[in-house]
């Protein structure tokens, strides 16, 4: 399963934008665990994941070529 | 009076007064409008550990950015009765003392367009996919939140 990465502000710093090829992740809470084992420094950030463009409220199901954002804490104005 | 176009709020660089005061004159010929409203952001030399902000440089999510300003935008539509509203909010690098936001409402008379205007500084700030990173006099950086 495919997955494109694109991070914004502080954490695009740590996490650069990539595509992944992930076997056995199938909802976003599979994704977080992966993605704060992988960049254990994010496990003390605040952050939302967007899923093709939808900001995640509660653990969704991630189908093949999937878009996830990581946004840390907007300071747009 | 809903919109159902997405408009663009993005500008690249500072918001200019010029463009602030054409905005306003454009409305000369909207004579059912009796109040305007308008907030400006404006980029704060904030002193952090004894260094000076020089500029902010604004990144957005853009397309998630302009879909929740959509929906932002048709509700304020239909919670207050405006004649119209601008936003506007820069991307890249704004320096101190220049002009990072812009929202403009107008109504036929004040109030709503004070409340409405007030309300979507305040919905943009807390919704809107976007990051501030303040940059000091000596290049290093720290990257805003908004609380």
């Amino acid at each position: 399963m495919e997955i494109e990465i694109i991070s914004f502000g502080k954490i695009s710093e740590l996490i650069s934008n990539q595509k992944i090829d992930f076997d056995g992740i199938a909802d976003t809470d599979n994704f977080k665990l992966h993605l704060e084992h992988q960049f254990p420094a994010l496990k003390s950030m605040k952050y939302k994941l967007a899923l093709n463009k939808n900001i995640v409220q509660e653990n969704t199901q991630i189908i093949n070529k999937a878009t996830i954002a990581i946004m840390p804490p907007f300071s747009g104005g | 009076m809903s919109e159902k176009k997405i408009k663009n709020i993005f500008v690249n660089g500072p918001i200019t007064p010029a463009f602030i005061a054409d905005s306003i004159a454009k409305h000369s010929s909207k004579t059912a409008i009796g109040g305007h409203s308008i907030f400006m952001g404006q980029v704060r030399k904030d002193e952090i550990d004894g260094k000076f902000v020089a500029a902010i440089e604004y990144t957005a999510y853009e397309e998630l950015s302009l879909e929740k300003m959509h929906q932002i935008r048709e509700a304020i539509f239909e919670k207050y009765p405006l004649n119209c509203m601008h936003i506007y909010h820069s991307l890249g690098t704004v320096k101190t003392g220049e002009i990072c936001l812009f929202v403009f409402t107008s109504s036929a008379h004040r109030k709503p367009a004070i409340s409405a205007c007030s309300e979507v500084v305040d919905r943009l700030k807390a919704e809107l996919p976007i990051w501030g990173k303040e940059i000091f006099e000596d290049e290093t950086h720290q990257w805003k939140e908004n609380i």
